[in-house]
């Protein structure tokens, strides 16, 4: 009885510990919750604290370009964006984010730093997409990535950051550029991927995942 | 008596109630488009996969078991209620060393409805969140004339309360569990309250399926009481201590509707401990741990005031997990182990067993403790997370104790019979012969799941060791290949 009791209380202070801290709020539908809060507390269990993931599944969002990300993210919660990463895991993280937070999200991961570690991957194959991103296929009418995603894959506003970008991402997200309308927000893509061979998506991934652009 | 019977069917009742709102809730809601999801998808928004792996329950993902460690918080309130129903069908390879088929084997081969669970959970403040299960056994007792009479009871239950100190230099998960069944708190599907994922039926087809196979537990069972705390600290150390004991007072709700004789009853806290190891790198992730239990358990749940009817059990157990998460790929390597001593009280120790030897000379006297090892291993593959299969493999192994003979020679008749009236009778099919409770086999399973809320599978069950023989371990020829199930099942949670 007494030891029953005891918990009871304990958790009841808990209950009232646990109105009080925002700063350490898992409420994705309270717009006061701020966006680095949220960033830390929900984004950093897939994407990491600093925006570098660990599993390929879920996008690197260091230093990713803040107009893109807040696109996407707009994307997700209108529910445009219909990949299955997309609406799998973002549509409902998303639903009641405020164009503050939106705009808070894609403050922070513009700010952190990019993976700065070894290169990773398949050195022939990132030899192979290294062409592929700097000439294009012009024989294909496929344009060099470098136009629009910048010399170093770094960015530029809208279109995204893809350097350090992991392979096994970029492959399934032209592959969804390619095959399907699931990213009406990219449609471009769909033409810039149309001609790509699966070998050519590969080795072009694995390019861009080895670049250290700071 | 009188009191603690009346106290139950007015437990039983307010959850024929709250099983009836559910049910009819879920009739409303399957009416309703695909889109609406089970609780804790609602509250997140997030499909079952993100925190199952390979969609397959209650396996979860790193980021499932971050959801979990922080209290089930994250997300925002909505309803919080879903269920899950299982059908089922458990057929034996051999019904025919039996007195009682139809007793020994109730539903042999049929279809039923097998088991149906109701949860209300999901965040409830900033820091606090529950999971609370109640499960619907429509076999759960038979009347004389041979009819099943169904009954609900309290399942796992866990209410944690939790926080999170993160930044880019370390990240700090820190909580309580308050939880009846001892690692229901784990986040790891290798913990023992886990790595049993189907519900198991409770008509007698069903007691040699995988989900009644030898599984590492903790002695301490389920539906009694603890406090854990817990800290996870840079997604690297898990520690988690506890402490458990009857489930009364106040925390009566965590064995609501089960009968006083079904408890356990313990004395004082009994403590529970867990210590893990995790790295995540790439796709990859892995676990490798420690966990442990020492309880005092009364004989007679129904009477606790003698302390020397105490059963004294210590229950250490070590688990890996490995998962490799890449869609469309899900592979999960698992492998438990648990040593188990259980020593007796007493009046239990050292007592002149019931059965004779062939020649009607004394068997050993009970022993003092025993000590089982079981253990288990697992690897599955989904594709997609829509087809899937597994192979597990199972091993129970411990000292031979005449104490575990339910068969033997009648010290009257020196024969081996079920007849009830002779001195000692023998019981079939769930005999054991030589009082060794070894028994060893394997599991295949190949599964579908056409949409995220349904699963269907089909499982084998083979053996090549019951209570402690491969061959005729009843005494009356029944030979553990006899025993070898297939179980099929529809699984849906709504």
């Amino acid at each position: 009885m007494k030891h029953s009791h005891l918990i009871l209380a304990l958790l009841a202070a808990g209950l009232l510990a646990g109105c009080a801290d925002l700063t350490r709020s898992r409420d994705l539908a309270n717009p006061k919750v701020s966006a680095v809060t949220l960033a830390q507390q929900v984004c950093s269990n897939c994407h990491g604290i600093t925006g570098i993931s660990v599993s390929p599944n879920f996008p690197n969002l260091a230093a990713q370009t803040p107009e893109y990300f807040a696109a996407q993210l707009k994307e997700f919660k209108s529910h445009g964006r219909q990949d299955p990463a997309g609406f799998e895991y973002m549509w409902g993280l998303s639903r009641s984010f405020t164009d503050e937070q939106i705009a808070g999200l894609a403050a922070y991961y513009a700010a952190q730093k990019p993976e700065s570690g070894p290169a990773r991957g398949d050195a022939v194959r990132a030899a192979a997409g290294d062409k592929i991103f700097h000439e294009g296929l012009p024989d294909k009418n496929v344009p060099a990535c470098m136009v629009c995603h910048g010399d170093k894959g770094q960015g530029n506003q809208a279109f995204p950051r893809i350097a350090g970008q992991h392979s096994d991402y970029v492959v399934k997200q032209l592959l969804v550029f390619q095959r399907t309308d699931e990213r009406p927000e990219g449609a471009i893509m769909k033409t810039v991927a149309h001609e790509l061979t699966a070998n050519d998506i590969s080795n072009v991934a694995e390019y861009v995942q080895s670049l250290r652009t700071p | 008596m009188m009191n603690a019977a009346s106290d139950q069917t007015a437990g039983f009742g307010k959850f024929r109630w709250a099983l009836s709102i559910a049910i009819g809730l879920f009739a409303t809601l399957m009416c309703a488009p695909s889109f609406a999801l089970p609780l804790f998808a609602r509250q997140t928004g997030q499909n079952c996969v993100a925190c199952h792996a390979g969609g397959q329950f209650p396996e979860l993902t790193p980021y499932g078991r971050l959801f979990k460690l922080t209290g089930y918080t994250i997300g925002e309130r909505t309803i919080p209620l879903s269920a899950m129903g299982l059908i089922s069908s458990s057929k034996v390879a051999n019904t025919s060393k039996s007195d009682d088929p139809g007793s020994d084997f109730q539903k042999n081969g049929q279809p039923i409805f097998a088991t149906g669970s109701v949860f209300l959970g999901g965040k409830v403040t900033d820091n606090i969140g529950a999971f609370a299960q109640v499960t619907f056994d429509p076999y759960a007792t038979q009347s004389p004339d041979g009819r099943f009479h169904g009954h609900s009871n309290a399942d796992n239950i866990d209410l944690r309360y939790a926080d999170r100190f993160i930044n880019a230099n370390r990240d700090l998960i820190v909580g309580l569990s308050l939880n009846n069944n001892p690692s229901v708190s784990d986040p790891w599907n290798t913990a023992a309250a886990w790595m049993q994922y189907v519900p198991v039926p409770s008509p007698t087809s069903s007691r040699f399926i995988d989900g009644s196979a030898p599984y590492p537990g903790y002695a301490a069972g389920g539906n009694i009481a603890g406090l854990s705390a817990y800290a996870f600290w840079n997604r690297t150390v898990y520690a988690e201590l506890g402490a458990y004991g009857s489930s009364r007072g106040a925390l009566s709700f965590m064995h609501a509707g089960l009968a006083p004789g079904d408890l356990a009853k313990l004395k004082g806290l009994n403590p529970y401990w867990r210590l893990a190891w995790n790295h995540e790198w790439g796709p990859h992730s892995l676990m490798v741990g420690t966990s442990g239990m020492s309880a005092k358990i009364y004989d007679d749940p129904t009477d606790t005031s003698d302390s020397a009817t105490i059963h004294h059990t210590r229950d250490i157990g070590l688990d890996a997990q490995y998962q490799y998460l890449l869609d469309p790929h899900s592979v999960t390597a698992q492998v438990a182990y648990m040593h188990s001593r259980h020593r007796y009280p007493d009046f239990l120790a050292g007592q002149g067993a019931a059965f004779v030897d062939a020649l009607g000379n004394g068997l050993p006297d009970t022993n003092a403790q025993d000590t089982t090892n079981t253990f288990r291993a697992k690897l599955t593959y989904v594709y997609q997370a829509k087809y899937g299969g597994s192979v597990g493999f199972f091993n129970l192994t411990g000292s031979t104790n005449t104490a575990n003979q339910s068969s033997g020679y009648s010290p009257d008749t020196l024969t081996i019979t079920s007849d009830g009236s002779v001195q000692a009778p023998s019981q079939r099919v769930g005999g054991n012969l030589t009082g060794n409770p070894a028994t060893r086999g394997f599991t295949l399973e190949a599964f579908w799941t056409p949409i995220q809320y349904v699963r269907i599978g089909a499982q084998y069950t083979g053996y090549s060791r019951y209570n402690g023989a491969s061959e005729n371990y009843d005494g009356f020829g029944r030979n553990a290949r006899d025993n070898n199930s297939l179980f099929l099942y529809v699984w849906a949670a709504y």
